[in-house]
């Protein structure tokens, strides 16, 4: 038996700041996956603040898991500056497997 | 100077004399710098997996960074467990590869392999170097990032040709490190003196941020009863009165029932994870619970935390102490049950009397806990001879017992006691491996040779895969798949291959005798100690049971008698 909720994948959306190092989107992007998010959507902006090349990243990630744990995992991250998460909202499961 | 030198000059600034590595093509320069350098003891291994797990038992038995050095391409990906178990269990280490030159990255050039992208889920962070200039301040900030907060594996891959690059770039002078502030106790106190039944829940937090006198203060002068995880083995101390030992899985009955009793369990320095806790449902059913920790990603990942507190584990436990001082906590009914159970359900194990009989896994361990040294330093490889040691030995302080605890690495325990013996010369070393394991790391009983280390080596040979058969013969119907090693090499001949003495005992009249020899010896020597292939770790946890359910040889053999009658 299936209920409404099991259809529905909480949906995310995070920015985070970052040094632009090597592999800087790569790290990101795999604390997200073993995380167990997946990304929908992702826009990256880059820019240069004094002597530092920067990296904005606009994420909408879809999981159960709570978000608060991966916003605290990404945090951890030598590269990342901020990472802010805006209020979930509910995704059905078919726009999960678009 | 080049790169290398720089390389070599950051060596020395921070005082790091010992690194473990093996040459290559694109970290020759590296090497060739060496011979110049009388300052930094490179130690060859025979495997680079051998050097990253052997800076991985230095800086686990020393407190210090680990350095471990190899080429690109194989080299890099065959440190690449050793560097993985540095992750899991959080060990200071500095990894530098040799890359290819910068032009031919991307390339497929020869032995080159993508570094930084195949190790970013087994570092805390990693670098590619990518011009001379920036490699002194790149170097700088990775020794630092290892050591700081909740210390990790960095990794650092240098092209070969930035490694030949000359360059006049210094490093910044270390930004001051904050004074530490403690966070607000009060609120902890509160709830520890609100709590009838409280518990004292310590990991290996405690030894990474060399917190261990002021745990042993806190333990002692609060008076807590105390369990402790696989890796916080040692914090209390052997002569602990109010110790109940390990927890989890194949922890003591007295532990995990005090953990199933408590009302308030305060976890310091450990991060909850399943071996420890079993079925989350089932753990500390009524415990409320305070979170201490380094390390904020670790709150409420497993376990919510009614209360945690982030900071440094010195300054927080100093001040747990300074208020439990003034006013100890009136829990003597609980602490007298938590006796108790620390009498009927702590580690047994029969000595053997019979002086012709089999050698038991259990009853070899407790004798050579009577007999090593107090400052010996165990590094144990994975298996049912590494819960053997966690449950018998008795150990009294963290440093002293070197066990890979988050990724479970068979082979960890001979380059570790390699790595531990260069950090501790005058100490007695040890590793206590199982058949499967020390096949997997043998070659580098060659650097013992080497470099004449008094390591000794222990290997409990049941002929087969211990832990698996135990868990195929319990959850998996008796049904043996693929652990059969009954075609093991004659390891008293395999050590004498590399000039190393051993000798083989098979009954527990040799036991004491063995043990002595070896510790007697004057230089590194091999015990083979053959035991019963059909012997179990007791008690066990199901695999995501809870820790309530816990099985031990007595229940296991009435179930089966039961089921025979039945």
């Amino acid at each position: 038996m299936t209920t409404e909720n099991s259809h529905k994948t909480p949906s995310y959306t995070i920015t985070c700041r970052m040094s632009h190092e090597a592999a800087a989107l790569e790290r990101l992007c795999q604390v997200v996956r073993i995380r167990g998010f997946r990304i929908a959507k992702m826009a990256v902006e880059s820019s240069i603040a004094g002597a530092d090349e920067i990296l904005e990243i606009a994420l909408t990630i879809q999981g159960h898991r709570p978000v608060a744990m991966l916003q605290s995992q990404l945090e951890k991250l030598h590269t990342v500056a901020e990472v802010i998460l805006t209020a979930p909202a509910l995704v059905p499961a078919a726009s999960r497997r678009a | 100077m080049n790169g290398a030198q720089h390389i070599l000059e950051a060596f020395h600034r921070h005082n790091i004399q010992t690194v473990f590595g093996y040459p290559g093509g694109c970290i020759m320069p590296l090497y060739d710098a060496l011979v110049d350098d009388a300052r930094v003891e490179h130690v060859l291994c025979r495997h680079e997996q051998g050097c990253a797990l052997a800076a991985d038992g230095y800086a686990r038995a020393s407190g210090k960074l680990g350095v471990c050095i190899a080429t690109s391409g194989p080299g890099a990906t065959n440190l690449i467990t050793g560097v993985a178990n540095a992750h899991r269990d959080s060990i200071p280490m500095l990894v530098i590869t040799g890359q290819v030159p910068s032009a031919l990255i991307g390339t497929d050039a020869f032995q080159e392999t993508d570094v930084l992208g195949m190790t970013l889920g087994i570092v805390k962070h990693s670098y590619l170097v990518e011009s001379a200039d920036e490699l002194p301040e790149i170097l700088e900030e990775a020794m630092a990032l290892a050591q700081t907060g909740r210390p990790g594996p960095v990794w650092v891959d240098i092209p070969k040709d930035i490694l030949l690059a000359q360059t006049t770039a210094m490093p910044n002078s270390p930004l001051a490190q904050p004074e530490a502030t403690c966070p607000d106790v009060g609120p902890a106190i509160a709830m520890l003196r609100a709590a009838q039944k409280p518990l004292l829940y310590s990991g290996g937090g405690i030894s990474l941020a060399h917190a261990e006198e002021c745990f042993r203060e806190f333990a002692e002068c609060s008076a807590l009863p105390a369990v402790v995880t696989l890796k916080g083995i040692g914090n209390p101390g052997k002569h602990s009165a109010h110790n109940l030992g390990m927890l989890g899985m194949h922890g003591s009955r007295a532990a995990n029932r005090a953990v199933d009793e408590c009302d308030l369990l305060l976890v310091i320095g450990a991060r909850l994870d399943d071996r420890a806790t079993g079925k989350l449902d089932g753990f500390a059913p009524n415990a409320q619970t305070i979170h201490i920790d380094a390390d904020a990603a670790e709150f409420n990942k497993l376990r919510s935390a009614d209360l945690t507190v982030r900071g440094d584990l010195n300054t927080i436990l100093g001040e747990l102490t300074r208020a439990l001082r003034e006013a100890p906590l009136a829990i003597n009914a609980w602490r007298k049950q938590c006796q108790i159970w620390r009498t009927t359900g702590g580690f047994q194990a029969a000595d053997n009397e019979e002086p012709l009989a089999p050698i038991t896994g259990p009853a070899f361990v407790r004798q050579l806990s009577r007999v090593a040294p107090d400052d010996t330093i165990i590094a144990c490889d994975v298996g049912q001879h590494q819960m053997w040691v966690a449950q018998h030995y008795q150990f009294d302080h963290p440093r002293h017992h070197l066990t890979s605890g988050g990724l479970g690495t068979m082979g960890f325990g001979l380059p570790a006691a390699i790595g531990a013996q260069f950090a501790n010369r005058k100490s007695t070393v040890i590793n206590v491996a199982g058949d499967g394991s020390f096949m997997m790391n043998a070659q580098e009983l060659a650097t013992i040779r080497r470099y004449n280390l008094p390591v000794k080596l222990i290997i409990m040979d049941n002929q087969c895969l211990g832990m698996v058969r135990q868990q195929q013969e319990l959850f998996y119907n008796n049904r043996e798949s693929h652990i059969n090693l009954d075609d093991n090499p004659d390891f008293v001949a395999l050590a004498r291959a590399f000039d190393i003495p051993a000798l083989k005992i098979e009954r527990t009249d040799q036991v004491r005798r063995g043990i002595e020899t070896i510790l007697a010896y004057n230089g590194p020597m091999l015990l083979h100690v053959a035991i019963a292939r059909q012997e179990n770790v007791w008690p066990i946890v199901k695999p995501g049971g809870s820790n309530k359910e816990m099985i031990d040889e007595t229940r296991r053999l009435a179930a089966d008698k039961k089921e025979m009658t039945a």
